[in-house]
C-alpha cells in the first residue's frame, strides 16, 4: 500500500467533507428553524383563511 | 504563436476590465462590487488565488523532485483547510459586521489608529513581498519563453492590471479573476490529466521505488518531521486569516453566495492543484533532472503538450501571474486609500473623490510595483522569505482572540502584532546565522506564534478593553450574517420561497460535491494508493 498516495488522496477528501459538513450545520442552525416557523406560521393562515371562507359559506 | 496568445490574453483582460468599468459608480462599487458577487464571481475569484506563480513554478519543482507528500499532503492540505476557514468564519463574520477590508475590522473593534497603523504596515510590507517577488519570478520565465525584454514585459503587465484594477477596482479584479479561473482550470483538468496519461499512474506510484522515499512522508529530501508538521500548520494560519483570501468574501450577494463558495470554491482547491502536482510527479518519470527543477512546468507545456493546448497552458501561466499581481495591487491600494487615508487620518471625503482617490492609490501602487519588479532590489527576496508567515504569527492570534474574546482590547493587540512580527524575523536571522541554534524539527514559526499569543493574553490580562472595545464585541456577538441574508430574502415578494430554494439549492450542493469528492479521489486512492 502506497500510504503517501493514500494520505493525499484522503486529505482531499476530508477537506470537501468538512467544508460540506460545515455548510450543511450552519444551514440547519440558523436557517431550518427559521424556515420550518415561517411554514407553521404560513400554515396556520391558510388554516384559519380556509375556516373562515368555510364559515362564510355554512 | 506564444506571443500571439500573449498579447490575445492581455488584451482580453483589459477589454473585460475596460467594460466592468460603467458599473462602478461610487465607493461601495469599487471596494466591494456593492455586495452583489453571485456565486460564480465569487468561486471564479476566490478559485483564482490557489494557482500562482509559486504552485505552478517553485511548488511544482519541489514536488518534482522531492515527491508530493509533505508539500502537498501537509502544506497544501493546511492551505485548503485555511482556505476554508477564512471564507466560513473570519470572511463571514467580517462580512456580517459590513468591513469592506480587514484593517477596516480592526479599526471598528479597537478604534485605535495605531492598531490600524500596525496591521495595514504588515500588509502592505507582506503583500509587496509576497506578490513582487512572484511576479519577478514568473516574469522572468515569461520573458524567456516570449523573447521580449524583462523590462518592457514588466511594463505591459502593470499597465494591463493598471486598467482594470484602477477602473473597476474590486469589480474589475473579481470578473477578470474568474475569466482567470477557467483559463486555469484549462491547466489543472486538461493538460495536467494529458502529462498524467503519458506517463501513466503505475509509473507514478512507481517513482518510489527509483527515488527513495518519494512517496514517503518527509520526501526524497528526508526533510525533518517538525518542519513537515510546521509547513501544514503555517499554511492554515497564514491562508486563514490573508487578506487575499478574506477579501473575496466581502462582495457576495450573500450569506448563501458564501455558503455555496465554502462548497464549490474548496472543493476547487484540491481539484486544481493535485493534478498540478500529479503531473510535477509525472514530469520526474517523462523526463527526469529538469535543472533547475522550476522549469519544470515550462519543460511539460513545451515538449510533452499539443502547441496548441500549450498555447492554452501559456495563457494560464499568464493568468496565474496577472491573478496574484492584481490582488496585490488592489487589496495594498484599498489599505492606502480606504484604511490609512479615510480611516486613519479620519478624512470625510464623499463618493466622487473617494473614488478618485481610490484610483490614485491604484496607480502610486502600480508606479512602486513597477520600480521595485524592475530594479529587484535585494530586500523585496528578504521580505518574500517571511511574508506569509508574518500574517500567521501577527494577525491570526489577534483575529481570533477579536473575535472571541471579551478582554481583547488595542493593548493587546499591538503586542500581539508586534512580538509575532519581531521574534519571527529576529529568531529567523539569528538561526540563519547560527547566533542560535534551534532543532531541525522545531522551526522558528512554533516560538514566534507562541510569543503572539503569549503577549495577547498576558497584556489582555493586566489591561481593560475601552467603553467602545466592551460594545462593539457585544455588537458583534450579536451580529450574524444569516439573520441579515434572512430580513433581506423575506422582505421579497414570494421570499419564503425563495428562503427555501436557496437552502435546499447550498444543501444539495454540499451533498453532491461530497459523492463527487468520493468518486474522483476514490478512483485515485483505489488506483495509486491501495
Amino acid at each position: 500500500m502506497n500510504t503517501g498516495a493514500l494520505l493525499l488522496f484522503v486529505n482531499a477528501i476530508l477537506t470537501t467533507l468538512l467544508s460540506a459538513g460545515i455548510v450543511i450545520w450552519i444551514l440547519r442552525k440558523e436557517y431550518l428553524p427559521t424556515i420550518k416557523r415561517l411554514e407553521e406560521e404560513e400554515q396556520t393562515n391558510k388554516n384559519m383563511e380556509f375556516r373562515n371562507q368555510m364559515k362564510k359559506e355554512s | 504563436m506564444e506571443r500571439i496568445v500573449f498579447f490575445i490574453v492581455v488584451a482580453i483582460y483589459i477589454l473585460a476590465g475596460v467594460a466592468v468599468t460603467r458599473y462602478v459608480k461610487n465607493k461601495d462599487d469599487f471596494y466591494v462590487m456593492s455586495e452583489k458577487g453571485s456565486t460564480l464571481l465569487i468561486v471564479g475569484t476566490l478559485a483564482a488565488t490557489y494557482l500562482s506563480a509559486v504552485t505552478l513554478l517553485g511548488i511544482g519543482g519541489m514536488v518534482y523532485n522531492e515527491g508530493p507528500v509533505p508539500h502537498v499532503a501537509f502544506g497544501s492540505f493546511g492551505a485548503w483547510l485555511g482556505t476554508l476557514f477564512a471564507v466560513i468564519y473570519v470572511g463571514r463574520k467580517m462580512k456580517s459586521l459590513n468591513c469592506q477590508t480587514i484593517p477596516d475590522f480592526f479599526e471598528k473593534r479597537f478604534n485605535n489608529k495605531w492598531v490600524t497603523v500596525i496591521a495595514v504596515s504588515i500588509m502592505i510590507i507582506a503583500l509587496l513581498g509576497y506578490g513582487v517577488v512572484q511576479l519577478i519570478g514568473a516574469g522572468v520565465v515569461l520573458a524567456e519563453i516570449l523573447d521580449i525584454p524583462f523590462p518592457v514585459l514588466i511594463l505591459l503587465f502593470t499597465g494591463a492590471l493598471l486598467i482594470f484594477s484602477a477602473l473597476g477596482g474590486m469589480f474589475g479584479v473579481v470578473v477578470t479573476d474568474t475569466l482567470m479561473f477557467f483559463t486555469m482550470l484549462a491547466i489543472s483538468l486538461i493538460i495536467a490529466p494529458l502529462i498524467i496519461g503519458q506517463a501513466g499512474l503505475d509509473q507514478i506510484k512507481s517513482l518510489g521505488e527509483v527515488i527513495p522515499n518519494y512517496w514517503g512522508v518527509t520526501g526524497a529530501e528526508e526533510r525533518p518531521m517538525g518542519w513537515v508538521v510546521s509547513q501544514f500548520l503555517m499554511w492554515i494560519l497564514f491562508f486563514g486569516c490573508t487578506p487575499a483570501l478574506v477579501s473575496r468574501v466581502f462582495p457576495a450577494k450573500n450569506d448563501f453566495v458564501v455558503l455555496k463558495t465554502a462548497v464549490i470554491g474548496i472543493f476547487c482547491a484540491p481539484l486544481m492543484q493535485i493534478f498540478i502536482f500529479l503531473a510535477a510527479a509525472a514530469m520526474q518519470v517523462l523526463q527526469p533532472g529538469i535543472d533547475p527543477a522550476d522549469r519544470m512546468f515550462i519543460v511539460g507545456l513545451m515538449d510533452y503538450t499539443p502547441s496548441a493546448l500549450a498555447g492554452v497552458g501559456l495563457a494560464g501561466l499568464m493568468a496565474s501571474i496577472m491573478s496574484t499581481a492584481s490582488t496585490l495591487f488592489v487589496l495594498t491600494g484599498f489599505a492606502l486609500a480606504k484604511d490609512l487615508f479615510e480611516n486613519v487620518l479620519h478624512k470625510d471625503i464623499d463618493e466622487k473623490k473617494g473614488l478618485i482617490l481610490g484610483r490614485a492609490a491604484q496607480i502610486v501602487i502600480a508606479v512602486v510595483v513597477c520600480i521595485i519588479a524592475i530594479m529587484q532590489p535585494s530586500s523585496i527576496f528578504w521580505i518574500s522569505i517571511y511574508a506569509g508567515s508574518i500574517f500567521a504569527v501577527s494577525w491570526m492570534p489577534t483575529i481570533i482572540a477579536s473575535f472571541e474574546w471579551k478582554r481583547m482590547n488595542s493593548k493587546a493587540a499591538i503586542a500581539s502584532m508586534s512580538a509575532g512580527v519581531i521574534s519571527f524575523i529576529v529568531l529567523g536571522e539569528l538561526n540563519k546565522r547560527e547566533v542560535i541554534h534551534l532543532s531541525p524539527n522545531f522551526d522558528h514559526f512554533y516560538v514566534s506564534i507562541i510569543i503572539s499569543i503569549a503577549a495577547l493574553l498576558l497584556t489582555g490580562f493586566l489591561t481593560k478593553p475601552t467603553e467602545h472595545e466592551q460594545f462593539y464585541y457585544e455588537q458583534m456577538k450579536t451580529s450574524k450574517l444569516s439573520t441579515s441574508t434572512i430580513q433581506s430574502i423575506l422582505a421579497k415578494p414570494n421570499g419564503l420561497a425563495e428562503l427555501r430554494s436557496e437552502y435546499k439549492k447550498t444543501f444539495t450542493y454540499a451533498v453532491s460535491f461530497v459523492v463527487i469528492s468520493v468518486v474522483l479521489w476514490g478512483y485515485f486512492i483505489v488506483n495509486m494508493a491501495l
